[in-house]
């Protein structure tokens, strides 16, 4: 895969992060309809979809260093944000395993894996990384093996225990993630980790959710999308660190809304881990300015009315109360009323 | 309302099990039918109760000490039962769970003070005895707004800064979980 | 994915045990202790699709076929036939028997073929020092077939004859940090876990893999909704199988009952449940059947499929 890695930008303080061209027209956007409901909503994790976003196992894109940097920022100054229960070794090893053979397999101009019996040598160009290891053997890593990984991908990932009919999140890298606290979170089952989430459990979803899961297969990995939207491209918009980027939400002014307000789209991907039997769930985050989005026609049209009529309860939940008003506004002029297409697909090839 | 705070049945033993074993910080546990029973209520020392009348500790964490070594030598079928308030019970449930008990296994019944133990989600200080809806954190300072997300491995609810967005805004506190 | 057949080894006249290679000479895809495979095996005019567990982990995947008189077909097949050389299609292990994370000591019990997968546990148990024991129990005139399986060391032991394993005994005395898993015929089982819950195991600690009893039953055929087909299901075949062989393409997963991944609406007919997925509500409501096991009462069945 063709894969151009730019100098890294930031996602806090100055926030010079920016979008290309193609970065902006490989978002997977997440609304296939005008209006925004929860649903089960998973499919088939396989290669090609609406945009270049979904072609990788696990994508990387041109923001790769400036993610990992601010990962790297963030662990330093909470390790908490990295966590593994003891008893899922196993599933660390599979974790390494898997993103290791993905992003060898996928961008091998970047990554190589060589397998020599148990003694594997891993190399990461962009990020200046050689390294020869044991595999099994932790202490032949410089960091525990989920942690060493998982800062050289983007996206939080996070592991899942089956056990008791249920899945228990005993394991995560949580550093770019929207509003939730793994350190708080972590031995949660299925149903207590989503508990904070409204309208959802009334209407049956996560009940459904769980069974699907309970039986995820190896070698069919599923895939769903999740939404948010930020203020500032900021990564780490975590409860630890609320009082640092709260403030930021009064700030919103009908001047600054295009340039401040990120859609903040999750391509989240379950999968099922072959000697832990456990799940990866990998939270890809993609960031982007409203201004940016607005340049794709119908991506302009489709967020205008799913932000305009969506279920207050939801609105809430996502943290938009006090600027909603101020995006649907600015939002409002890119819309002629135009039936849209049901799908995410920008349905144009250049901005 | 969260999907991730707990909901209390009401006592009852589980005849399916072999052993019984009742904990409890209330100091006059109503509950108390021909079943072993510990309670915490401040003795003078050197006087114990005996047999099935219940056992007195001086403090929760001289019972939870207690708990795990006499744990370590029951055979499987044992249950056992905690009544009391809310932080003891998932107290009593990580001990449990640490010596291998599990579902089926631990029952726990809620009685008594509604009062949490608030997690700082800003500097991980436990907060104990909140009865309010709004506290300051003994470690930070933070106003902390006493949310129903609530962790079992913790034993808490979470609290995050109830005047983050605009810092000094801060509500009324009303008596909750008195 | 295709493999083929590196080495066919007899353990006994009755027990064969098979080990696979990737046909393309890659690396298997690494397998847990208590995964099982399917295997596609060509008999004379019809395909069986039988599930195994694999007896190693890893990369290596092993199995054992015994040759049973009552046999559904495909073992037997593959017992008298298998050859090095030759391919066969096999699915991706899926582990529906997993070793639990959290116990402190694990408990196996198994009869007959029930061995299998604990033949896998074994290993990785010792290599991760986790405490455990197994007691095996078979007809005196099987033990010599399967000790030559069994591994040695102290944690295992062999019982010919039911009564030489004091089971009541064995459950009463375990720890609180056990955890008990079952593996075997479907009466040894139910006793297995009769035994334990009167003894007070919970549920939540007591781990069973079924190999499932015969599917076979009385014939009946089946209406398919949406297929707009008609499909007989023979004595011989699960209405699973028989919808197979008539080109559809159903859901399945465990093929053994346990999972709930083959349940189908139905429209029409009266159930003969033999799943352990559906509640007792369900079953009696018959407005879902698991293909892989339950069949039908009435001669006529309608699926909405």
């Amino acid at each position: 895969m063709n894969l151009i890695v730019k100098p890294p930008e930031t996602f806090r303080g100055d926030f010079s992060m920016r979008n290309s061209d193609s970065a902006i027209l490989r978002l997977p956007f997440p609304f296939h309809d005008d209006t925004y409901m929860y649903a089960v909503n998973m499919e088939p994790h396989v290669r090609g979809g609406p945009t270049a976003a979904y072609d990788a196992v696990f994508d990387l894109d041109e923001h790769y260093l400036g993610d990992m940097q601010d990962r790297a920022l963030v662990l330093a100054e909470d390790p908490a944000r990295c966590q593994v229960l003891p008893h899922m070794m196993d599933a660390e090893w599979d974790t390494l395993e898997l993103l290791m053979q993905s992003l060898a397999h996928d961008y091998p101009e970047h990554f190589s894996l060589t397998r020599n019996g148990e003694e594997w040598h891993w190399v990461n160009r962009p990020m200046n990384i050689d390294d020869t290891f044991v595999f099994g053997r932790a202490e032949t890593l410089p960091y525990p093996p989920f942690e060493y990984i998982t800062r050289q991908v983007q996206g939080d990932f996070t592991i899942q225990d089956q056990r008791d009919n249920n899945l228990f999140m005993d394991g995560g890298m949580v550093t770019s993630q929207a509003d939730w606290s793994l350190n708080f979170d972590l031995g949660m089952a299925f149903h207590e980790w989503h508990g904070p989430v409204p309208v959802a459990h009334e209407i049956g979803v996560f009940d459904r959710a769980l069974k699907y899961l309970l039986r995820l297969q190896y070698g069919k990995p599923v895939r769903r999308l999740n939404w948010t939207l930020t203020v500032n491209p900021r990564l780490d918009t975590s409860p630890e660190n609320y009082p640092l980027w709260g403030p930021d939400k009064a700030s919103v002014t009908p001047q600054n809304v295009g340039e401040k307000i990120c859609l903040r789209v999750e391509l989240q991907t379950l999968t099922r881990l072959p000697r832990s039997n456990a799940i990866l769930f990998g939270i890809r985050g993609y960031l982007i300015r409203l201004e940016e989005l607005a340049r794709v026609g119908k991506w302009a049209k489709r967020l205008h009315r799913v932000l305009r009529d969506m279920h207050p309860d939801i609105a809430e939940y996502k943290g938009m109360i006090r600027y909603r008003q101020t995006i649907v506004d600015y939002l409002a002029p890119f819309d002629d009323g135009a039936v849209l297409n049901p799908g995410t697909a920008p349905e144009q090839s250049s901005l | 309302m969260s999907k991730s705070r707990p909901v209390y049945q009401p006592f009852r033993i589980d005849p399916a099990g072999r052993a019984h074993l009742l904990v409890t910080d209330l100091s006059h546990p109503t509950e108390v039918e021909n079943i072993e029973t510990w309670v915490v209520h401040v003795v003078a020392p050197g006087i114990q109760a005996q047999g099935y009348s219940p056992r007195a500790f001086r403090s929760v964490a001289d019972l939870l000490l207690t708990l795990t070594s006499r744990l370590a030598r029951e055979p499987v079928g044992f249950r056992l039962y905690a009544v009391g308030t809310e932080p003891f019970l998932w107290d009593v449930n990580n001990v449990a769970r640490a010596a291998g008990l599990g579902n089926g296994e631990i029952f726990l019944t809620h009685a008594g003070s509604l009062k949490r133990r608030v997690y700082c989600s800003h500097c991980k200080t436990m907060n104990e005895d909140v009865t309010e809806n709004i506290v300051k954190c003994r470690g930070c300072g933070a106003n902390l707004f006493v949310r129903d997300h609530f962790s079992r491995r913790l034993a808490a609810y979470m609290g995050v800064a109830v005047d983050a967005e605009v810092p000094g805004e801060i509500p009324q506190a009303e008596v909750i979980y008195p | 994915m295709i493999v083929r057949i590196a080495n066919v080894l007899a353990i006994s006249e009755t027990i064969k045990r098979i080990v696979l290679e990737a046909a393309d000479g890659s690396v298997l895809p690494a397998a847990a202790p208590g995964a099982h495979i399917m295997l596609n095996i060509p008999g004379p005019g019809r395909v069986w699709k039988n599930a195994y567990s694999l007896v190693s982990s890893g990369s290596a995947y092993e199995i054992i076929v015994r040759r049973v008189v009552h046999s559904r077909g495909g073992s037997a097949w593959l017992h008298d036939h298998a050859e090095i050389g030759e391919k066969i299609e096999i699915s991706l292990p899926a582990n529906l028997f997993p070793i639990a994370r959290t116990a402190q000591k694990h408990l196996l019990l198994s009869a007959g073929i029930g061995i299998t997968p604990f033949l896998a546990y074994v290993p990785v148990l010792r290599a991760q020092e986790k405490k455990f024991e197994w007691h095996h129990c078979c007809k005196l005139v099987d033990a010599p077939a399967f000790a030559a399986v069994f591994p040695p060391g102290r944690e295992a032991r062999l019982h010919t004859g039911r009564n030489s394993l004091n089971l009541e005994t064995l459950l009463e005395r375990q720890k609180l940090n056990t955890h008990l898993y079952v593996c075997g015929p479907a009466e040894f089982m139910d006793a297995a876990v009769a035994m334990s819950k009167k003894l007070g195991w919970p549920g939540a600690k007591i781990h069973t893999e079924s190999f499932g009893g015969a599917t076979g039953g009385a014939p009946f055929s089946v209406k398919l909704a949406k297929s707009n087909v008609t499909v007989d299901v023979g004595p011989e075949e699960s209405l699973l199988e028989a919808l197979e062989n008539a080109g559809l393409n159903p859901p399945s997963l465990c093929r053994g009952g346990a999972c709930g991944e083959c349940e189908l609406p139905v429209l029409a007919g009266t159930l003969d449940h033999h799943d352990h997925f559906l509640s007792e509500a369900q079953r009696q409501s018959g407005t879902s059947m698991m293909t892989c096991v339950s069949r039908a009462k009435t001669p006529e069945l309608v699926l909405d499929f």
